[in-house]
């Protein structure tokens, strides 16, 4: 150790070149699942859920006494949405059967569901660098491997990026490194959606093509990756870029706060580090 | 025994900084206006601490950030465990009792962990990863207020076990 002490500054430089040749090779190899990462993985999923778990106590207690406050004036507006949502249901019910029918009258093919596992958002990332990744309380033993795709009840959130034991890591779709085939829901003009770290962008959309402000973005399930028809988020600006234009989306699942994830088990072979 | 004492303490307040900085204090919520946790005890190692697996320490500390934050592995670890060289080489040269250049010393250990990084991603994939300037030095105050009255604590905690 005397020797690290004394010639500090000489292994810095060599340790600066050994992590240079170090990022070539994980950028070849393209993965950063390894048994450690796991190790690390299972180690701080105990401490992190016992947080998880009295935060969220602490918050539901001051959340009740909030809520005591205002619930007269809550369950007369309940009242008032129940009576709609049967009317509501009533009206679902009737698309569904006319729906079934011109299914059997264009002979649709039905598209494939997938099992899911539900989870809870416990942590976050610890860096700036790639802050746009979230720790769940799921892992292998629930059946979860790298690449899964993520959603919530709003719409795609991410992928599964690393796996513990116990817990995983969820890349989200506003990190740079996430690309998903979608296309306009309105219009069905296709694009990449890239994260832009916390907002994302549609890129590669054909110029001329019929794209406006307020489009929903739905998953194109082209890529073999996400569901088809999974939304992702609404275009909140439009500019030209090169021969293509390109259009500001905002994610329709608040991921700044998220708390609760679904984990669609669609096993696939694409590695997500980049 | 007291050597392991310390060591265990060390340990285990590793795994309790990470958490909270995975949880609590987290970045995905707190933006640039988080302390790291872990580089301010990485930086405690380096100063004050006397146990001879200091070096492996700042490395699994540094692995810990790596993993936890889905960067390939070795970029953080790397750079934090040569501030944890730098450091503790100077601390030699240095009076570092006062708590004025504890927090220079933090600040500096972290702009260096920043450049270290940002060099290496800049070099191999030739974008700037999206982190300002501004956050970085932003980083480095909030690390260097926080972390003078860290080592303070862990300090006095640690002195128990090196008796």
């Amino acid at each position: 150790m005397k020797f690290l002490k004394n010639r500090a500054v000489l292994i810095t430089i060599v340790l600066f070149f050994v992590s240079i040749q170090l990022y070539s090779l994980n950028l070849r190899e393209k993965s950063s699942q390894n048994f450690i990462s796991g190790i690390v993985l299972t180690v701080t999923y105990y401490p992190q859920k016992l947080i998880y778990i009295v935060s969220d106590k602490v918050t539901n207690i001051w959340q009740d006494y909030m809520d005591l406050a205002n619930v007269r004036q809550e369950n007369i507006q309940l009242k008032e949405d129940i009576k709609k949502l049967r009317v509501e249901k009533f009206e679902s019910a009737e698309a569904e059967i006319q729906n079934q029918r011109f299914k059997k009258l264009l002979d649709f093919k039905e598209v494939p569901s997938y099992p899911i596992v539900s989870a809870n958002v416990i942590g976050g990332s610890p860096s700036l660098l790639r802050s746009e990744v979230v720790i769940v309380d799921r892992g292998s033993r629930d059946g979860i491997s790298q690449g899964m795709p993520v959603a919530s009840s709003e719409g795609i959130v991410g992928k599964v990026l690393t796996v513990g034991n116990k817990s995983s890591e969820i890349l989200l779709i506003t990190d740079p490194v996430s690309a998903i085939d979608a296309f306009v829901h309105r219009t069905r003009v296709r694009g990449i959606v890239k994260g832009a770290g916390g907002e994302c962008t549609m890129e590669y959309i054909e110029q001329n093509s019929d794209i406006s402000v307020g489009d929903k973005i739905i998953s194109s399930g082209k890529e073999g990756f996400f569901p088809k028809g999974v939304i992702v988020g609404t275009v909140t600006n439009i500019e030209t870029k090169g021969s293509f234009l390109s259009a500001e989306v905002s994610p329709f699942v608040d991921l700044e706060s998220l708390e609760e994830v679904v984990i669609i088990l669609k096993s696939n072979n694409i590695v997500l580090n980049e | 025994m007291n050597k392991y004492l310390s060591i265990i303490f060390l340990v285990l307040l590793s795994v309790i900084f990470i958490t909270i900085q995975t949880t609590l204090l987290s970045p995905h919520n707190l933006g640039s206006y988080y302390p790291d946790l872990n580089l301010i005890l990485i930086v405690f190692l380096a100063i004050f601490s006397e146990i001879r697996g200091g070096f492996f320490l700042a490395l699994g500390n540094g692995y810990m950030m790596d993993v936890l934050s889905g960067n390939l592995p070795g970029t953080f670890a790397i750079s934090r465990l040569s501030a944890y060289l730098l450091v503790r080489s100077g601390s030699n040269h240095v009076y570092l009792r006062k708590a004025l250049v504890q927090g220079l010393v933090i600040f500096l250990a972290t702009i260096f962990t920043w450049i270290f990084i940002l060099t290496i991603i800049k070099i191999k994939k030739g974008d700037s990863a999206d982190i300002t300037a501004q956050s970085i030095l932003i980083q480095g105050i909030v690390n260097a207020l926080v972390g003078v009255p860290i080592f303070w604590m862990i300090h006095r905690i640690n002195a128990r076990f090196q008796k």
